[in-house]
């Protein structure tokens, strides 16, 4: 019988296995008696405890303290030494442990953020970070602690700059930098303006947040932290190709190899992943492979190094096709067919044609305009770069599915996994305790969840599959890139008479979101014209990441926009009130709307009239220049439930949220203490476990305080009837209500928005841009939570100073292959790039949505990229309409 | 990763000894930080690592000391392979009389990176160019052809390139060259001196190494001439505020006489495929007043004869401004 067969049918579930030890690779390199490696017994001192262990030698120091030591807190973010999750202590100074072999760190001592705390009693630092909404998502935590605590020790009273040199070996892409700074610091957080809604009890209150207390003392159960005694490790092989046959995939090698127990290919899986493309059957392993990085195996082996032994003794062959990378180039029909029909993705009807919108005349309005400009603007490929990488441990228990995966929708990634392994729902159990950020790229169920699924039912065993950083970069997804060509036009006193845009965007092989180009429904104008093509190119796989279709539109119309502006001699601020919004498309009034406010009330608080000065005019090495875009999201309502449970005085609040770093849980607890009339401290948050939450819609478009929290003030309502009825009869009994509210709107449209202005300096011999000064207006409806809702503007805003300044996946054209997968080649920011955001929040009153809150999460993103390269415009008078705005650009368009 | 060993040898000769008899099956080990990474994507393949942080006694090797001749302006300054970074970056010696090399090696990288990394690390580094590190067949993994130069060549060389056309990637290179630092190889045919300027090499003289190190050979010291009244800066550009490989830098020694410079030394980084030295430029600052003017001429002689690729002529510009400004902000210093 074949290896798979045997390990099928034996009933020894151990890593004894009886398998032949034949040497089946001949490396010359020395092999341990049970296939590993070379091992030497270590003593190392750890959190003040000495730790006599046999490690092998290439086992890194972070990986002993995760798998062999239980000490989970220290993270994983990419294993290569370039996010600083893994910092830890060594010999009282940080190192990054996944840099370290653990033998080097025989006879040392190492401190790890399990160490910073005594019992449930918190080192002042972690304490200051809770209060001052240090963790967002909470992976990059751990480390920043040790960095800041290092730190601490050698200077106890640090200047605002060496906070920020001591802890830059540390990305925060949730980009939570200002506050970190300031709970290192002692500073009390920053609190953003606010409106005058008239006050409530706990809704509206800075609260720390419900869970910070695990995410900074390293107990937070990730994904990652789960493991099983006789759990197998995975990992994935993937294309090298960018579009290629795959003619013979030959595992037998990687069988033979001791400790591995099984292979998957497409030869013996045809599972589809379902949510992995809308328009085409997107399987695990596909063929052809259309992108570097297209899965081709995959292995579980004893262990991850066995199982990346296995990865190359799998012997692929590949016929290389065609391959095409840009979004417009794609649509030539002497590119080559990347899916069946061509390349223009088919809209949801199936038609194939692009996305098409229209009102008004367009001819009509260019003839009545006094001044048009056309120009096109090119964004690029985008990765989410999210601290977490992407991983799934998957457990069976006879024909019941437990899987721990980092998903930002447990409900939704349950109901994927059932129906792409054919079981029923309630045959499935998703369990997401704590992720580390996603930005939109872990929605629904991932390839991931599914090999690791498989694999596990395979061997019945349990299965841990990892990503590596570079396959995330790669595998999962990032932003679209688009080429935007715009005409706009306007009369000679700014009023604007005709948009029209044709735009692309680029979606790699598969179609897993809009792909739309927003931004031109910020602007009144009675003539519209819109068509954008979603197109299938060989490049990583595009889709939804924060704002997922307006950061790069908005750039492209603001930027058009503000060149409009300026060849009519009128202020961009005047151009703005002139022209912005008022009614949704120019027919469909706002349940709320203070877009109008936020730029009036930015202008006034940024001093812009002072600052600002046509462009072009200014002179000098470094010059300065001011710059303002708009953003708006849309606030939907929709289903989700919520079961309130009241016992013994308190109240138990089942949601299905993982909170993705949004502050999901605090915001939802503040809702349900809210409508209960309760304190917070009452109030107990379930969540992360489909067996336990109902039906939420994934946090996810900025969805879940209206709908998940709409939910929850229904539920409050029933549930406090039920305890009035019940008369003060309360002991020994149970109260449980539920909602699943699916509201709409009629006649009106639900929208956040924001206003952001921008002071920068160029420096014109060096091509640098710096941001000196921002501030971001924003408007969201009631503000639930004002210490998380600023703690998301700042990271939004420094996220897309990313975007505008840095970050692109950069590919060999010739070859069709990424040059720069990971963060050392994107450039993410570090907490030296991070500037100082001021946030202001106005709260219009709204009818809708609990308490009238819109969302935040996505809308901080939005207008920053297009302000920063309106201001670059401002101080230089040029522009550089291709992202991101590097200093070889700069220089370029400079000279 | 692969399986390996990592062995912990007690004496600089037991280390030279291992390495000469593994050859290319092992590798030495300083800080560990780049070496981990390349082992783990695969770029190299050693199945022994040589430990050199293991090796006790008093070889001197993480020591930073100064030897005087007659006085301290005389003294010779001596630094072991394994000082980390963050010691070269904060020893009052390094910091007071060579502020080039403290400044560069404070640029580098991040703290974490900098605690474990040693200078002997630093120095010997291998490229960072894109397609050396995602493994593309290139001349540097034994290929015939360099992807950069018809690619995404943003980062790659302008000066002295080909066949292959990587940068350089230390910051403490080019300010050892600009302080004239002599580097202590120890082998198993025993001790050499090199020149700093002298151990790197060009790919059109070896394509497969960056320096002149032999299989077996350790760099185990650094030493540097008297400081006398020198006055050094590095200058890095970087886009983005830290982590970063230069763009390019520029490591620049004057003498002055008053506002009269002596003597100058100039070497640049992020340009080239070895710290590049530009002689022209030292004898045209030598002797003269520094004015805006001279600044800017030595900013054009730096890049004179400059061979900029597809993606690149951006850095002849920036280089051009970088060695203006550092020149007129050094000699300006009090």
């Amino acid at each position: 019988m074949n290896r798979r067969a045997f390990l099928k049918s034996s009933a020894a579930a151990t890593a004894a296995v009886s398998v032949s030890h034949e040497r089946a690779v001949a490396t010359g390199q020395p092999r341990g008696p049970d296939g590993g490696g070379p091992r030497t017994s270590i003593t190392l001192t750890v959190n003040g405890a000495a730790r006599t262990l046999e490690v092998e030698d290439r086992w890194t120091l972070v990986e002993v303290l995760r798998d062999h030591l239980d000490l989970t807190g220290t993270k994983v973010g990419c294993d290569r030494g370039e996010c600083g999750a893994c910092t830890v202590h060594l010999d009282g100074v940080p190192v990054y442990a996944c840099s370290q072999l653990a033998v080097w760190a025989h006879g040392r001592g190492v401190t790890t953020v399990e160490g910073l705390s005594d019992g449930d009693q918190l080192d002042p630092l972690q304490e200051a970070f809770v209060a001052g909404d240090g963790p967002q998502c909470g992976f990059c935590t751990s480390g920043q602690l040790m960095s800041a605590k290092a730190l601490l020790n050698a200077h106890p009273d640090p200047t605002e700059q060496d906070v920020r040199e001591g802890m830059v070996g540390n990305i925060c892409r949730c980009s939570n930098y200002n506050r970190y700074v300031a709970a290192v610091m002692s500073r009390a957080p920053m609190r953003a303006t606010r409106g005058d809604l008239p006050r409530l009890d706990t809704v509206g209150e800075a609260e720390p947040r419900v869970d910070a207390r695990e995410r900074v003392s390293g107990r937070a159960t990730y994904t990652g932290d789960v493991k099983f005694t006789n759990m197998l490790h995975a990992r994935v092989l993937r294309s090298p190709y960018p579009h290629a046959r795959v003619t013979r995939v030959d595992t037998r090698r990687a069988l033979a190899l001791p400790g591995v127990h099984a292979v998957l290919t497409r030869d013996n899986c045809e599972t589809r992943w379902g949510s992995g493309d809308s328009r085409n059957p997107r399987y695990l392993f596909n063929d052809p492979v259309r992108f570097v990085g297209d899965p081709v195996a995959a292995v579980a082996a004893n262990d991850r190094h066995t199982a990346e032994e296995a990865l190359r003794l799998i012997d692929v062959d590949y016929d290389p096709l065609d391959f095409v990378l840009d979004q417009e180039a794609a649509l030539d029909p002497r590119s080559v067919e990347i899916q069946p029909g061509g390349n223009l993705s088919p809209r949801r009807d199936g038609e194939r044609a692009p996305e098409r919108y229209q009102r008004g005349e367009i001819d009509t309005g260019f003839a009545a305009a006094d001044v048009i400009v056309e120009e096109t603007y090119v964004s690029k490929h985008h990765s989410n770069a999210q601290m977490e990488p992407r991983v799934a441990v998957a457990r069976w228990v006879a024909d019941e599915l437990t899987l721990w995966t980092p998903t930002q929708g447990i409900a939704n990634c349950r109901a994927d996994l059932a129906r792409d392994l054919d079981l029923h729902p309630e045959q499935v159990r998703v369990i997401c305790e704590y992720m580390g950020g996603g930005f939109g790229n872990k929605n629904q169920c991932q390839d991931a969840d599914l090999i690791a699924a498989l694999l596990a039912r395979d061997t019945q065993r349990p299965v841990k599959l990892e990503l590596t950083r570079k396959d995330d970069f790669l595998g999962v997804h990032g932003r679209w890139p688009t080429t935007q060509h715009y005409k706009v036009g306007a009369s000679r006193d700014g009023t604007l008479q005709a948009i029209q845009l044709r735009g692309y965007s680029g979606m790699g092989p598969h179609r897993k979101s809009s792909g739309g180009i927003s931004g031109v429904e910020l602007f009144r104008c009675p003539n519209v014209q819109s068509e954008v093509s979603p197109v299938y190119t060989n490049m990583a796989v595009a889709a939804n990441f924060r704002g997922p279709s307006y950061p790069q539109g908005v750039w492209g119309i603001e930027s058009v926009m503000d060149q409009l502006a300026h060849d009519l001699s009128i202020d961009p601020v005047d151009f703005h009130l002139r022209n912005v919004t008022r009614e949704y498309l120019d027919e469909t009034p706002y349940s709320s709307w203070a877009l109008p406010e936020c730029i009036v009330e930015g202008a006034q608080h940024f001093d812009w009239p002072s600052r600002w000065q046509r462009a072009g005019t200014r002179t000098g090495r470094r010059r300065r220049g001011v710059g303002m875009a708009m953003g708006m999201f849309a606030a939907r309502l929709g289903r989700s439930s919520a079961v309130l449970r009241f016992e013994q005085g308190r109240l138990w609040l089942h949601i299905g949220v993982t909170d993705i770093g949004t502050g999901a849980k605090t915001a939802m607890a503040q809702l349900a203490a809210e409508a209960m009339g309760m304190p917070l401290s009452d109030v107990t948050v379930v969540w992360g476990d489909t067996d336990r939450c109902p039906y939420s819609v994934g946090e996810s478009g900025s969805r879940t305080t209206t709908h998940t929290g709409q939910a929850i003030v229904e539920a409050a309502a029933d549930l406090k009837r039920q305890i009035i009825a019940a008369n003060g009869l309360l002991a020994g009994r149970t109260f449980i209500s539920q909602a699943t509210p699916a509201p709409v709107t009629e006649g009106v449209v639900r929208y956040a928005s924001a206003a952001h202005f921008v002071e920068v300096e160029v420096d014109v011999d060096l091509g640098d841009i710096r941001v000196a000064r921002y501030v971001a207006m924003h408007e969201s409806g009631r503000i639930i939570n004002p210490l998380t809702a600023e703690s998301q503007v700042k990271g939004g805003v420094t996220m897309g100073i990313g975007m505008a300044l840095h970050e692109e996946l950069v590919y060999d054209r010739a070859t069709g292959i990424p040059v720069n997968p990971g963060y050392y080649g994107a450039k993410v920011m570090t907490h030296l790039d991070a500037p100082e955001i001021e946030v202001r929040f106005i709260e219009p009153n709204d009818p809708f949505g609990p308490y009238g809150a819109k969302n935040v999460g996505e809308p901080p993103v939005i207008p920053v990229v297009a302000a920063i390269g309106n201001a670059f415009f401002n101080a230089t008078g040029r522009r550089i309409r291709e992202l991101p705005m590097t200093r070889d650009r700069v220089i370029e368009v400079l000279a | 990763m692969r399986r390996l060993v990592s062995v912990n040898p007690q004496s600089l000769a037991e280390a030279v000894d291992r390495l000469h008899t593994e050859g290319a099956s092992a590798s030495a080990v300083g800080g560990g930080s780049d070496l981990l990474g390349m082992l783990k994507d695969d770029l190299v393949t050693p199945d022994v690592l040589v430990n050199l942080r293991a090796i006790e006694g008093d070889e001197g090797l993480a020591a930073i000391e100064s030897v005087a001749v007659d006085t301290t302006e005389d003294a010779e300054v001596r630094i072991g392979g394994l000082v980390t970074l963050t010691q070269l970056s904060l020893h009052p010696i390094v910091v007071d009389r060579y502020p080039v090399l403290a400044e560069a090696a404070k640029s580098a990288a991040t703290p974490q990176i900098r605690n474990v990394g040693t200078v002997a690390g630093n120095i010997c580094q291998r490229p960072w160019c894109w397609y050396f590190r995602q493994k593309f067949p290139c001349y540097k993994h034994g290929g015939n052809r360099c992807f950069s130069r018809v690619g995404e060549n943003q980062f790659n060389a302008i000066l002295g390139g080909g066949p292959s056309f990587i940068v350089h990637p230390s910051d403490t290179a080019p300010a050892l060259v600009a302080l004239d630092a002599r580097f202590r190889v120890v082998g198993p045919d025993g001790e050499r001196t090199v020149a700093a300027a002298d151990f790197f090499t060009l790919p059109r003289a070896d394509l497969a190494r960056e320096n002149v190190l032999e299989v077996g050979e350790v760099l185990v010291g650094i030493t540097l001439p008297p400081a006398a009244a020198r006055r050094s800066t590095y200058a890095k550009v970087l886009d983005r505020e830290a982590w970063t490989h230069a763009v390019v830098s520029v490591a620049a020694v004057l003498t002055m006489d008053g506002d009269r410079v002596r003597t100058a030394r100039v070497v640049l980084g992020g340009v080239a495929p070895i710290p590049w030295s530009v002689p022209r430029v030292d004898d045209l600052l030598r002797g003269q007043y520094m004015t805006a003017a001279l600044a800017n001429e030595a900013g054009r002689l730096a890049v004179d004869g400059a061979q900029p690729l597809s993606k690149n002529a951006y850095k002849v510009t920036l280089t051009k401004n970088l060695v203006r400004r550092t020149l007129l902000s050094l000699s300006a210093q009090h």
